[in-house]
């Protein structure tokens, strides 16, 4: 069942000329633009809009949601383009919002540890713009993704076991309605309860409830001390049990990351790591004052060395640590230049931690009967975990293992009371994923997206399976 | 149990009838439209405390899954127990508390401004909407961002979209050491010290000022609160558990007034209000003021200029539709049609009158 009639080429034209009368040449048809606002990152399927409106204000979005209201034409918003799970392909054509002109940093309220930022203002515009204040906003997903599109993705990235996802790190949201009206959820202040907490409700809905077009963020004073530290060991199991146990004593470590040998290998020729093995490692990274960081480190050390790791490797010095995370970042790409020619994409697994052996030790397997070259990295502090699968594009048979191991890790995943996603999203990749894990639930999140999107205008055929 | 719920919602559903869940009760002060009088509900009371214990707790799992109407003070029994805690501090307000109460009010204690809030811990629900389905919301992973999130959204939702039956919350060890200091100083003083330490990392969990006096609980690990309460100083607070508890259930002789008393959420840093008597804790986010007929008003307009809102969280008016009259007319339709979408048939009570004709939709 299609869910969405595509407008026919008149309301499309209509449509066009009315933005070009308000936008002039921010209202964009060239083939260029339409293609580059297609597709995010991940897989490349991609699918064009109509046309590309470069908005700078909320009356502009508002506007222009209320014209595709009334027209009944999809209205796709644009970050900088990194979602990863088709999020952002034009199924039924229509209008591209691209918020990239919205960049302004509103107000950094540095006593209250909080700021308000347009959608458009990426993460690490935002960190730059906020340094001289000695605070930082930690929430880094691999690309410098823009506030706007983390928030509507639910975000988070290697920083999450200490200062937790987007969710809890938003306060508040001027969201723009599917029938053009401008609402602020969230107040300035930490914690509000008038009324619903709608704020929640439009953190990761994928830009399928309204357009996020402001944010109020936490932010965070930069750590006395900062130590990152790396330790490798010769099985995969032991890495994922030191985690498990780290976590279970509630030591409160900023990032711990794992990566399979597979994935080092891959990193050590793609970021030039010296002095590290093609082994099973962790990434690790410790916030606190001098004699908080030292307690931390010494009790990993005292795990670490139980499960047979080699000696610790500390980068202190604020441009080895970027070098460092620089190259866990780029772990997508160091797997993309591992095997040229193929494609890649990730599946997205989170357990309850203590599950997390098993489940990396189960997708590892589905891994090496399919044959194909996969790579395993993990933010596994959550019990999230991704294995990157590489295939050939033009071999339809190997497309077809390669998303048959992705369906069994989802599974398996859900069956050890997981979540197929733990960050990348739905989009429009897990819709059945979706169904599987939350049963009778989706129909009351249909039910909300049909209450406050009538017209199905929003995204439409993403993240709620309408059907 | 689940099924005679379900019964019972759906034959409520049919002949246009209204049920209200209900716990311990010992938060039905703060239900919406029937402040004050904790006897009153509206149409039959579906009593959740049948449905009691805990589904799952294995502390390596750092989850636990609880049955609605079990007591909030067994499952913290149980987790400290077992050397965890719901870090969110949740107040009781008397014995009788229950999971799905605790969930369905969304307080949080002294720990909120450090640790998070209660939806913060939640990482999955199930709850019984108005059309009689048992639906589960999230899971038991520490993150999941599979559709949109309601197990979220069902904090503080006071019952209004259906049952909630059951919980899974996110544990966190106990910290390994606490100490709490005294510090006596000015409100300005104390509200700027409250947020200066906290953003220079010290390992602060709860901060209230009253009386004069800011205390302040520092705990985590050894080194860390040592290190803390040795740069800050101030007096030992000797039976901190007890004093923070008694804080938490507002047992303190600042809550033994006559007086109507409000709870201002505003930013951190906010001035205090000089001539109403007032607490203030979560690092300077909450202040809880004594008011009164003639200075109320004062009260509301003071925490709007401080970027934040004011309830009445004891006295003559609900909470919530005192919050509700606050809401633009926009963001009261968007409310009213997440409502709907969960209780079509208007079973359960509301957040704010329901525009007529909205419900029947």
């Amino acid at each position: 069942m299609l869910t969405f009639e595509k407008p026919t080429d008149q309301t499309i034209d209509a449509a066009v000329v009315a933005l070009r009368k308000d936008f002039g040449d921010r209202a964009v048809t060239s083939h260029a633009v339409r293609e580059h606002h297609s597709h995010g990152e991940g897989m490349q399927d991609s699918a064009l809009p109509d046309v590309v409106v470069f908005p700078e204000t909320n009356e502009e979005v508002a506007s222009i949601v209320k014209l595709c209201n009334q027209a009944r034409i999809p209205v796709i918003a644009f970050g900088t383009g990194t979602s990863l799970e088709g999020h952002l392909k034009a199924l039924y054509g229509g209008v591209c919002i691209d918020l990239s002109r919205m960049n302004k940093i509103l107000q950094v309220n540095a006593e209250d540890l909080d700021c308000r930022v347009q959608a458009g203002v990426t993460r690490e515009q935002l960190n730059v713009e906020i340094r001289a204040t000695g605070l930082f906003f930690p929430i880094d997903p691999g690309a410098n993704a823009s506030i706007g599109g983390m928030s509507a993705t639910r975000a988070s990235g290697t920083n999450a076991v200490r200062y937790g996802t987007m969710k809890e790190n938003i306060l508040g949201l001027t969201v723009i309605t599917p029938d053009g009206r401008i609402i602020k959820t969230g107040t300035r202040a930490r914690k509000s309860s008038a009324g619903y907490d709608l704020t929640r409700l439009y953190i990761g809905s994928e830009g399928t409830l309204g357009i996020i077009t402001e944010i109020q963020l936490k932010l965070y004073g930069v750590p006395e001390r900062i130590s990152a530290a790396v330790c490798q060991f010769d099985e995969l199991p032991h890495a994922v049990n030191v985690v498990i146990t780290a976590m279970q004593l509630g030591i409160p470590m900023a990032r711990i990351e794992l990566l399979d040998e597979v994935q080092m290998d891959a990193c050590i020729k793609y970021s030039k790591l010296e002095g590290l093995q093609a082994k099973p490692t962790l990434f690790m990274e410790f916030h606190g004052t001098d004699a908080y960081v030292a307690e931390q480190i010494e009790q990993m050390k005292s795990i670490t060395v139980d499960f047979g790791a080699s000696d610790y490797r500390f980068a202190d010095k604020p441009e080895d640590r970027t070098k460092l995370w620089k190259a866990r970042h780029d772990a997508y790409w160091a797997g993309m230049s591992y095997s040229p020619g193929k494609q890649a994409f990730a599946t997205d697994s989170c357990v309850p931690i203590s599950r997390l052996a098993d489940c990396i030790a189960a997708a590892k397997a589905e891994v090496d009967k399919s044959g194909l070259v996969c790579m395993i990295v993990g933010h596994v502090g959550d019990g999230n975990f991704h294995v990157q699968i590489t295939f050939d594009p033009n071999d339809a048979e190997e497309r077809a293992r390669a998303d048959n191991v992705a369906a069994k890790i989802a599974r398996i995943a859900i069956e050890m009371g997981g979540t197929c996603t733990g960050e990348h999203g739905i989009g429009i990749h897990k819709l059945d994923a979706l169904k599987v894990e939350h049963g009778e639930a989706v129909d009351v999140m249909r039910t909300i997206k049909k209450a406050l999107d009538p017209n199905n205008i929003m995204n439409p055929g993403k993240t709620i399976p309408m059907n | 149990m689940i099924e005679t719920w379900q019964q019972q919602i759906k034959e409520a559903a049919a002949r246009g009838g209204k049920l209200t869940p209900r716990g311990g009760g010992t938060k039905a002060f703060l239900a919406p439209s029937h402040a004050g009088d904790a006897a009153s509900h509206v149409g039959d009371m579906l009593d959740t405390r049948s449905h009691a214990g805990i589904v799952e707790y294995d502390p390596k799992e750092l989850v636990i899954v609880v049955k609605c109407g079990t007591r909030v003070a067994d499952v913290e029994k149980t987790m400290v127990d077992a050397g965890q805690m719901l870090a969110f501090e949740p107040p009781h307000f008397g014995e009788a508390a229950t999971i799905g109460g605790l969930v369905a009010t969304g307080n949080s204690g002294p720990r909120r401004a450090y640790a998070g809030s209660v939806r913060d811990f939640i990482l999955g629900a199930k709850v019984i909407d108005g059309k009689g389905d048992h639906l589960a919301f999230g899971g038991k992973v520490m993150k999941n961002v599979a559709g949109f999130d309601v197990s979220r959204l069902l904090t503080g939702s006071f019952g209004t979209f259906g049952v909630i039956t059951e919980v899974a919350f996110k544990c966190l060890p106990l910290p390994k050491a606490q100490a709490t200091r005294v510090f006596e100083m000015e409100s300005a003083n104390a509200i700027e010290a409250m947020n200066r330490w906290y953003s220079e990392a010290d390992p602060i969990t709860a901060t209230t000022f009253v009386d004069g006096k800011l205390y302040v609980r520092f705990a985590g690990a050894e080194p860390a609160v040592k290190t803390a309460v040795a740069k800050r100083g101030g007096t030992v607070l000797p039976n901190d558990v007890e004093w923070w508890r008694d804080w938490r259930e507002q047992r303190h002789s600042f809550f033994a007034t006559n007086a109507e008393i409000h709870r201002v959420s505003c930013k951190s840093t906010a001035a205090a209000l000089d001539d109403a008597e007032t607490a203030i804790e979560w690092g300077g986010a909450l202040r809880w003021v004594h008011a009164n007929a003639d200075n109320a008003a004062k009260v509301r307009y003071w925490a709007n200029r401080a970027g934040g809102h004011a309830s009445i969280w004891r006295g003559s008016t609900s909470v919530h539709a005192n919050a509700a009259q606050a809401l633009s007319e926009s963001l009261k339709q968007v409310q009213t049609k997440i409502k709907t979408s969960f209780d079509p048939y208007n079973v359960f009570p509301n957040l704010s009158p329901v525009p007529s004709g909205e419900a029947a939709k």
